[in-house]
């Protein structure tokens, strides 16, 4: 308890205090753009963080998250595009009430509902992570392996569109993180004895390519489109607390659909808020009434995305296992400080752990007064030429790819992942799994590995550890899961035909 | 045209600034450049906030604040591979001095293992910047109070009890000439990092686990107890736990902050740069901050630091050979 308000009075600094608000209103700023996602933006914020501190660093990293997700919802509304993948739900009531003439309503709404699934998340967060921790720390190789075995099985069977799609794409995703250096042998494999293959692919300069230069690839090819200007007022934006009352049950569904959703790795923010947004609708006695300016409709997107955000920071902070792909970021963030998210970051750096906890809770209220009062002008910034801001990124993207080894070779590897990324969104693919799979195929595989030489070589020593057996037993009923959800898929895909055209990537 | 003229002009420029600067080669008169003339790049294998890092980054910090060298060393970290990428930049890095890598044991290791070709004799040794030594551990609730009962216990039941190392790293072969040495078997699991080696033993899914002295001062008396000791001597703030040495059996591990050149580096700029490591390394705030962190403070010049490696590879090679079967 000592350690949690430590962190807190740590982050009431000047300078906390004022990086998470940078934090937060550059993450605003770059979701609400259309074709800058938060994850592009933190994997890029990341080596400008190699010299600060790590409590710090990762402050600045939170407050991009939780302002990168609510960012979005100011082009969903506003231009019905979403600014971030996230925000594809919030389109379909959101433009429609703010073309009636309620841009303001509709934006407050949106506003309130982020800053509330935010706050529900983080009560799941404090409240999960220390205890979850301490139980994590019994968990031996059988149990995270048949636990990282069970998500990616559930990712599979979870992803958006085909599952045959997902599975190539999370399949390549493990099939580039086998080269370098063999876990259980210490030798090297499938390096072509090219020695600058025996650190393996490292995962920034992946994600930066798959994710940032694919992106930057892509919007050049429609380099001139502009969006139309639409007049925006802030009447209606402070939302009541009767309001509130009235959504409060929708809200707190969602924000627990967000939340549980975001643990589990690899899907995140945009599956949450469809999956709360579908529930919502079912349960409505006006389902017809959504898609067409309905406030529910923009509370349950809102909130989920939002609280899928401290959803997934769950298991990264007590397992080491990130939930989403901005959380694979963060990772890599841990990592580079020298820190092993875990059970044990509770006990080694507590700061570090409670400053996560801390740093998101708020992170969101300056969201939510930054929102408030600035949306306005935000809304202008998607109107900046995408000329300028692409050139920038792209040499923010090289810069910082060297900079987290200092060798040329991984700016060749993320040039070259940007192409395959490309090419895999032009194939419909989703790049989701490609990154869980290749983040999550060697935690699978060192500690299958570990496993089998505490057991001598015995598979069947599984059976010993109960947790494991029920990890197993979850990953086989999700594999039957998709043939149940085949037939509810169907009617989410008409509700989805709409947006199609809108699903900018997989990311978040 | 134009351009060229303001090239040309610039060029000029510059060329006279530089011979009147302060400083510069030629200003008194003499004809050869004192060394160093620009910053000296120092690789380290390892991500910020690690050992070499850290003693990386201090030694550079001190020689700055006490203006021991008219440049200052700059500390880049190329991560990766068990650190073989960041040796394979030094091999490949010109020998004029301007390059250096700070580094350990890992080397010989990774030559042991045949994942690096090149061993010390592919290098100029500066010198050793002091090391630190490290224990191995049992769970605080283990049985085996003393390394009398483990010993006991790894004599009486081979392959009873659950060592966790990282393969081909540092703890696989402490580990392996210990047990050479004593004359027992372990099953072994395998960890990649000091915080999964950790995760490991306090969840009581291994036995046994080598940490550094440094490391295991943060879990002393709070969920592990250290058994034996692989440096020298005895340290100050384990001053408990015994050394293999006193023990009876011929297993130290003194892992040193090794400098290094690419090979060829000529040998007056690496006296220039020995001395100012040795003038930090040897002055008593500096033993302090060792002492502070469980590491042993000391000097050795490079020749001696090859030889002591060279010796140290023999044994390592030999172990290896166990190992790899």
């Amino acid at each position: 308890m000592a350690d949690f308000f430590a962190a807190f009075s740590n982050l009431f600094q000047i300078w906390p205090l004022t990086l998470l608000a940078i934090g937060v209103s550059l993450g605003i700023v770059v979701g609400a753009i259309p074709g800058l996602t938060a994850t592009m933006l933190i994997a890029l914020t990341l080596p400008l963080t190699f010299y600060m501190e790590s409590v710090n660093a990762i402050t600045l990293l939170v407050g991009m998250y939780v302002g990168g997700i609510s960012g979005g919802l100011i082009t969903a509304t506003l231009l019905r595009m979403p600014g971030t993948p996230a925000s594809i739900m919030t389109t379909f009531d959101g433009f429609p009430l703010a073309r009636k003439g309620q841009p303001g309503r509709a934006l407050g709404v949106g506003i309130t509902s982020s800053f509330i699934g935010g706050l529900i998340s983080w009560c799941f967060l404090a409240g999960l992570s220390p205890p979850l921790a301490k139980l994590a720390l019994r968990f031996g190789p059988w149990e995270y392996f048949t636990m990282v075995l069970m998500a990616l099985v559930m990712l599979a069977s979870l992803a958006q569109g085909s599952m045959i799609k997902g599975l190539i794409s999370g399949c390549l995703g493990m099939l580039f993180a086998m080269p370098g250096m063999d876990p259980s042998l210490g030798q090297m494999r499938l390096t072509f004895g090219f020695h600058d293959l025996d650190a393996g692919l490292k995962l920034l300069p992946v994600l930066i390519g798959a994710f940032a230069i694919s992106q930057i690839i892509k919007d050049a090819v429609e380099i001139d489109w502009r969006p139309k200007m639409m007049s925006v007022s802030r009447r209606g934006i402070i939302v009541g607390f009767q309001d509130v009352k009235r959504h409060g049950i929708n809200m707190l569904r969602s924000g627990c659909i967000g939340t549980w959703i975001g643990l589990l790795p690899g899907i995140g923010a945009n599956i949450a808020a469809m999956m709360a947004y579908t529930t919502t609708k079912n349960l409505s006695k006006e389902p017809q009434k959504f898609g067409t300016g309905h406030e529910p409709g923009i509370v349950s997107a809102e909130t989920a995305n939002n609280s899928s955000i401290g959803g997934a920071m769950i298991p990264l902070i007590t397992m080491g296992i990130p939930g989403s792909v901005v959380d694979a970021i963060l990772l890599g963030a841990l990592i580079i400080h020298n820190l092993q998210p875990g059970p044990l970051l509770f006990t080694t750096n507590p700061e570090v752990a409670y400053g996560f906890i801390s740093s998101y809770l708020i992170a969101n209220f300056i969201m939510f007064g930054l929102m408030l009062f600035a949306v306005v002008h935000i809304a202008k910034v998607m109107y900046i030429p995408k000329s300028y801001l692409l050139s920038a990124v792209l040499v923010f993207c090289v810069i910082g790819t060297f900079a987290l080894g200092n060798r040329f070779f991984d700016v060749w590897v993320m040039l070259a992942f940007g192409l395959i990324g490309f090419g895999l969104e032009y194939c419909k693919v989703p790049l989701g799994p490609f990154v869980i799979g290749f983040v999550l195929s060697p935690i699978a595989e060192e500690h299958l590995r570990s496993a089998l030489m505490m057991a001598e070589g015995n598979f069947l020593d599984v059976f010993n550890r109960p947790v494991a057996v029920v990890f197993l037993a979850v990953s086989a009923l999700s594999l039957l899961w998709p043939l149940y959800q085949e037939r509810l898929a169907r009617r989410q895909r008409e509700a989805l035909a709409a947006a199609e055209p809108l699903c900018q990537n997989d990311s978040i | 045209m134009k351009t060229r003229l303001v090239l040309w002009g610039l060029s000029a420029l510059s060329a006279a600034a530089l011979t009147l600067a302060p400083g510069s080669p030629w200003q008194d008169g003499g004809a050869v450049a004192a060394y160093p003339e620009k910053p000296i790049k120092v690789i380290v294998g390892f991500s910020p906030g690690g050992r070499t890092d850290t003693v990386a980054r201090l030694m550079a910090k001190e020689i700055k604040e006490r203006g021991l060298l008219p440049q200052p060393l700059v500390v880049v970290n190329v991560p990766g591979a068990g650190s073989t990428i960041a040796g394979r930049q030094a091999v490949e890095a010109e020998p004029d001095g301007y390059t250096l890598i700070h580094w350990h044991h890992q080397m010989l290791i990774a030559n042991a293992m045949g994942t690096f070709e090149y061993g010390p004799t592919d290098f100029e040794s500066v010198g050793f910047t002091g090391g630190g030594s490290p224990i191995w551990a049992v769970h605080e609730d283990s049985p085996y109070k003393t390394w009398a009962d483990l010993e006991g216990k790894l004599k009486a039941e081979p392959k009873g009890l659950v060592e966790v190392i990282g393969i081909g790293t540092i703890p696989h072969f402490v580990g392996a000439l210990l047990a050479k040495e004593v004359g027992f078997e372990t099953r072994k699991v395998a960890a990649s990092s000091g915080a999964d080696r950790s995760k490991a033993l306090l969840g009581k899914h291994a036995d046994i686990a080598l940490f550094s002295a440094a490391e295991y001062t943060k879990w002393k008396g709070g969920g592990m107890r250290a058994l034996i000791f692989f440096g020298p001597n005895r340290v100050d703030k384990i001053n408990e736990v015994p050394t293999a040495k006193e023990l009876g059996y011929d297993v130290v591990w003194a892992n040193p902050n090794w400098w290094l050149a690419p090979k060829g580096t000529p040998q007056d700029r690496i006296d220039v740069v020995a001395n100012a490591l040795k003038a930090v390394a040897t002055s008593p705030e500096i033993e302090e901050w060792y002492k502070e962190r469980v590491l042993d403070p000391y000097w050795t010049d490079g020749t001696q630091a090859e030889k002591e490696s060279l010796e140290l590879l023999e044994k390592l090679k030999e172990a290896a050979k166990d190992i790899k079967k």
